[in-house]
């Protein structure tokens, strides 16, 4: 099914994704309900025919009780599946169990009462194990796989070692000689061999159908992707330049009013060109957002991450001093250096110390620590500020997102430096993590490969 | 001493009104070109004492180009240029000034947005001998 890339995609619905839902999974136990009334009837049906009609030497009374507990049970299991709807996966998984189980044992109890090993009929087993396999999860499947070996064997040798009594299945004793002992024989093997075909296609059609999804919505996200890359590098420029001109404007007026402006007139333009100079600082996030999804091999080099991290807390020494705050940092001996890419790991740490100055507390401390870990690098950037409610954790990555916290604090924040840091760690082939506490502080954690390399393939 | 010229050669005509207000008021002369062909043209006729000159105009490596050429010319092989960019120049044209600023012909890269203060900062330290 492909999907047009303009459209939103909808999400996948979930009974695709875990292959069971409350629903379908009623679905098939409706249908072997229809599975267990074939059986019933072929069961009473047989005996009735054979048993009384032909008066084969059969545990006709075994038999036909056997049937009766099987059409009482299967009538309740149809009256619940047909009046009651599916709510709870769990409680309908629970049943099949109950019914697997039963169905087993029911099938072992008419196994020992038609001839037990002599009954072509074990190979109904087979089936059961398959239906679990499509409904249960690996435990699951053996447990059931294991019952059924448990009770065939118990039945087997139960009957072997004159445990249990042994019912001759009459058509057995010259068995390719006998026309009904052929006919079940045969009946029984085309019936697992058609169901295990049946079943297998229809997983494997199912299985398809989620990767021809799986496949194009990769192929929708990536174009989206690309859409919106393409967007903010249309937006990035076609901005630049008028807010560079306005700003040097603004800039240029304030300097050629000099002492001349009145106070009110050079609030104004002051204030314009602070707002101006948030607009260049989006537009540069912008820019690097647009830059950065794609890591060129060219653009690797050996960086000396302890001089790299040095230097970006020196640059908010000032800063850090201006709003009150210690900072502290901790770099690994001997240093240790990293290929990678200089400028995005640059901004990576920038917007990382930025924020934990920015959105820290009067008097509060950032503490920054480069971590060798032998096979990767670990930054951590931790602050005693305002905190990212945990239903805010995962948002704050996305663009343009700003907490509500961020948002009361100061109005100078793009909602953009946090996604170009996700980008960067991710094209970088690490990964970012935070943990934060609400009016406690939050903590960044970067982990970097030794060596960033392009993915050789994506998933599909 | 005759008043220094400053040749403009940038697109944005709002921009170099703006530079033009700061410099004539610092008492530089100014002239302006809107594209690569007529700054050229202008510089070689006028030989101004200075040269601001935008990276990207119709082109994105129209600066570029251009400042080759005046290099090239006896006239202008030793005016100070000073190169306007952006910095998200970089998304379309890849260059980093600090990297590249070796093998680049021009003495300065400015910064846009470019305020009056810095700007006249480095026309002054470009051209020491003015007022």
């Amino acid at each position: 099914m492909r999907c047009d890339l303009r459209k939103p995609t909808e999400p996948i619905p979930a009974a695709s994704s875990q292959f069971v839902s409350a629903a379908s999974l009623r679905t098939r136990l409706v249908w072997f309900d229809k599975l267990r009334w074939g059986a019933a009837a072929g069961v009473l049906g047989i005996t009735l025919i054979a048993g009384l009609g032909l008066k084969a030497p059969l545990e006709t009374r075994g038999l036909l009780l056997t049937g009766a507990v099987l059409v009482i049970l299967n009538t309740v299991y149809t009256v619940r599946n047909w009046r009651f709807p599916a709510v709870d996966l769990g409680i309908e998984l629970r049943l099949v169990k109950v019914q697997m189980v039963g169905d087993l044992l029911t099938l072992t109890i008419l196994l020992n009462l038609s001839g037990g090993v002599e009954n072509p009929l074990l190979f109904l087993y087979i089936i059961h194990v398959i239906i679990a396999s499509l409904l249960f999860k690996g435990r699951e499947i053996f447990q059931i796989a294991w019952l059924a070996i448990i009770l065939f064997t118990a039945e087997v040798l139960g009957e072997y070692l004159g445990i249990l009594p042994h019912h001759h299945l009459p058509v057995a004793g010259a068995a390719g000689h006998q026309l009904p002992f052929i006919l079940m024989t045969l009946g029984s093997f085309w019936l697992v061999i058609l169901f295990s075909a049946y079943i297998g296609a229809l997983i494997m059609k199912h299985n398809r159908a989620i990767k021809d999804e799986l496949v194009a919505r990769q192929a929708d996200l990536l174009g989206e992707d690309r859409a919106k890359t393409d967007f903010f590098r249309f937006v990035t420029h076609e901005i630049k330049n008028p807010v560079n001109t306005a700003q040097s404007g603004v800039e240029t007026a304030l300097e050629l009013g000099g002492e001349d402006l009145s106070p009110s007139v050079r609030d104004v333009l002051e204030r314009s060109v602070s707002r101006l100079k948030q607009a260049t600082v989006i537009v540069r996030d912008l820019a690097d957002l647009t830059r950065g999804g794609i890591l060129k091999e060219e653009n690797l080099a050996l960086v000396d991450c302890n001089q790299l991290v040095a230097g970006v807390v020196d640059a908010h020494k000032d800063a850090a001093a201006r709003a009150g705050l210690t900072m502290s940092m901790l770099l690994p001996d001997p240093p240790v250096t990293l290929t990678t890419i200089e400028s995005m790991l640059e901004t990576i740490v920038t917007n990382l110390v930025g924020n934990a100055i920015r959105y820290n507390r009067e008097g509060g401390r950032v503490s920054v620590r480069l971590v060798d870990t032998g096979k990767r690098v670990r930054l951590v950037v931790e602050d005693e500020g305002i905190g990212i409610p945990r239903d805010e954790q995962q948002a704050i990555f996305d663009e343009f997102y700003r907490s509500t916290a961020a948002r009361d604090k100061t109005n100078l924040g793009t909602g953009l430096g946090l996604s170009i840091v996700k980008k960067f760690v991710t094209a970088l082939g690490g990964f970012i993590e935070v943990e934060s506490a609400v009016g406690k502080g939050s903590t960044f954690t970067v982990t970097l490969p030794r060596k960033s390399r392009r993915k050789r393939r994506p998933m599909f | 001493m005759a008043e220094q010229t400053i040749l403009v050669i940038d697109d944005d005509i709002d921009l170099v009104e703006i530079i033009r207000v700061t410099l004539e008021k610092n008492g530089y002369r100014v002239i302006d070109a809107q594209t690569g062909d007529r700054g050229l043209a202008l510089a070689l006729t006028e030989n101004p004492d200075l040269i601001l000159l935008d990276v990207m105009m119709g082109k994105v490596d129209e600066g570029f180009q251009v400042a080759y050429q005046l290099r090239s010319s006896d006239i202008t092989a030793e005016t100070p240029i000073l190169m306007l960019t952006a910095v998200t120049d970089r998304t379309g044209f890849e260059f980093d000034p600090k990297r590249d600023k070796d093998f680049l012909p021009v003495d300065e890269f400015l910064e846009k947005p470019i305020g009056p203060r810095t700007l006249l900062d480095m026309v002054r330290k470009h051209l020491p001998t003015s007022v």
